[in-house]
């Protein structure tokens, strides 16, 4: 599909759009809580997409995958009010998660339910914050009365444990 | 590198996350560059995040968001100018090379290819640029005309500023409103919210003076100050107000408006 929108074929936008649409706007609207920006996010990341095709490439894990990493990212700068500070070039990511059809989408995100509901409590509270409300870990660390450092810990083993449930 | 001086993976989870602030990000990015053991596991790091992505919970596209979206991609390949991809002429089509080429000498044809060859190269990173550069430009033309719109609503003589209060006794939650009708620019400036659960939000609603429904007006959180703004909802225009007020609704928002009503305000008009 990008080989088509490489060669400016507007039509496969379309395509685009229905594939990974739903994806990147929820993602967009988790974070934002306003359906208005988030569809504004959504424009946005796959404007970039159709102006610039190759800043994804194979090597960085599933197209699903950066999309999702890459609306997270944007959210947040619209979310802190800051410019975006980064180009979509600057995400790399490996991953192996499957998320070009709503089937593989659906039986990911299960999984990835399932083992987000497994995390201690505390695990899952500070990722959610860091990750969806944007918080710093100084942010979390004064909202929870927690060290610093527990924070940090919590996320990195938060994400690890996160990986080896859905790659099990 | 040795054991010693690779990144610690906390601080590669908060680089993903683009949690470190910029000199720290700055001194991983450094290192990333020459340190594939720490690029290899950042990215991993980055994975794991698409996965908590996933965790979002799904909701359809708003309707006609797919031909918004195909409407802009229209417009700005026009404005950028990108031609629809090259025909494909077939070899019959094709008009037959004359002979005359082929008496050209080997040696200068190779040294016209490879010419060729570099002005196709300077060509396409001289495209690549201007490409990059016309995205930075609609971007910061998009946030100017913005900032512009915020502050024509903010000194419009014809806008009508409101006072919202608490519509009960409790001394603290209030809001002003500035609302300009004729465009659709609404900015809301609330203070001293009471906290919500993680499955409630705010929503806002601008009341018509015509006696039609609430129209929702955007949903905002208060941060850990009680503070919360809303800037330029999607509106239509043209449409009066009589009143404004704010409620408590499910996380997703609410299509109409659930009682009680937490802050109200006439325009007085």
């Amino acid at each position: 599909m990008l080989e088509r929108v490489k060669a400016n074929d507007q039509g496969a936008m379309g395509e685009f759009c229905d594939r990974y649409g739903r994806l990147v706007y929820s993602v967009a609207l988790r974070v934002l809580k306003d359906p208005s920006q988030a569809e504004d996010l959504m424009q946005e990341v796959f404007l970039q997409v159709w102006r610039n095709p190759g800043a994804f490439e194979r090597g960085r894990g599933t197209l699903g995958a950066w999309l999702a990493v890459v609306a997270r990212n944007r959210a947040v700068d619209v979310l802190r009010r800051r410019k975006p500070n980064d180009s979509v070039d600057d995400v790399v990511l490996t991953s192996s998660t499957n998320l070009a059809s709503e089937v593989e989408r659906n039986s990911m995100m299960e999984k990835v339910r399932q083992a987000m509901g497994g995390l201690p409590e505390e695990q899952q509270r500070s990722v959610e914050l860091a990750f969806f409300e944007g918080m710093t870990h100084a942010e979390i660390a004064a909202r929870t009365g927690d060290p610093l450092g527990t924070v940090k810990t919590r996320i990195r083993t938060a994400l690890m444990s996160l990986r080896k449930a859905v790659q099990a | 590198m040795s054991e010693e001086t690779h990144i610690p993976q906390e601080d590669l989870a908060l680089y993903a996350l683009r949690e470190l602030p910029e000199g720290e990000a700055a001194a991983v990015r450094a290192h990333l560059a020459g340190c594939a053991d720490c690029r290899q596991e950042a990215a991993e790091l980055a994975g794991d995040l698409a996965l908590v992505a996933l965790g979002a919970e799904q909701h359809p596209l708003p309707e006609g968001a797919r031909e918004r979206l195909l409407k802009k991609i229209a417009v700005d390949a026009g404005e950028t100018g990108r031609e629809a991809a090259p025909k494909v002429v077939s070899i019959e089509d094709a008009k037959p090379v004359r002979r005359i080429y082929m008496s050209v000498p080997w040696a200068a044809v190779a040294a016209m290819l490879v010419f060729a060859f570099a002005l196709m190269m300077k060509i396409g990173a001289l495209n690549l640029e201007v490409k990059q550069q016309s995205a930075l430009l609609a971007q910061q033309a998009a946030a100017s005309s913005r900032a512009q719109r915020v502050l024509d609503a903010l000194t419009a003589g014809s806008a009508q500023r409101v006072l919202l209060t608490a519509a009960k006794t409790k001394p603290a939650p209030s809001a002003h409103a500035v609302y300009v009708a004729s465009s659709g620019s609404l900015i809301l400036q609330a203070n001293n919210l009471d906290p919500l659960p993680t499955d409630k939000t705010y929503e806002l609603w601008v009341i018509p003076a015509d006696g039609k429904a609430p129209i929702p007006a955007g949903l905002f959180r208060p941060d850990a100050a009680g503070s919360a703004s809303v800037i330029l909802p999607a509106l239509p225009t043209g449409v009066a107000a009589k009143a404004f007020g704010v409620t408590v609704e499910r996380a997703e928002g609410s299509a109409t408006p659930t009682a009680p009503i937490v802050l109200a305000g006439a325009t007085g008009e």
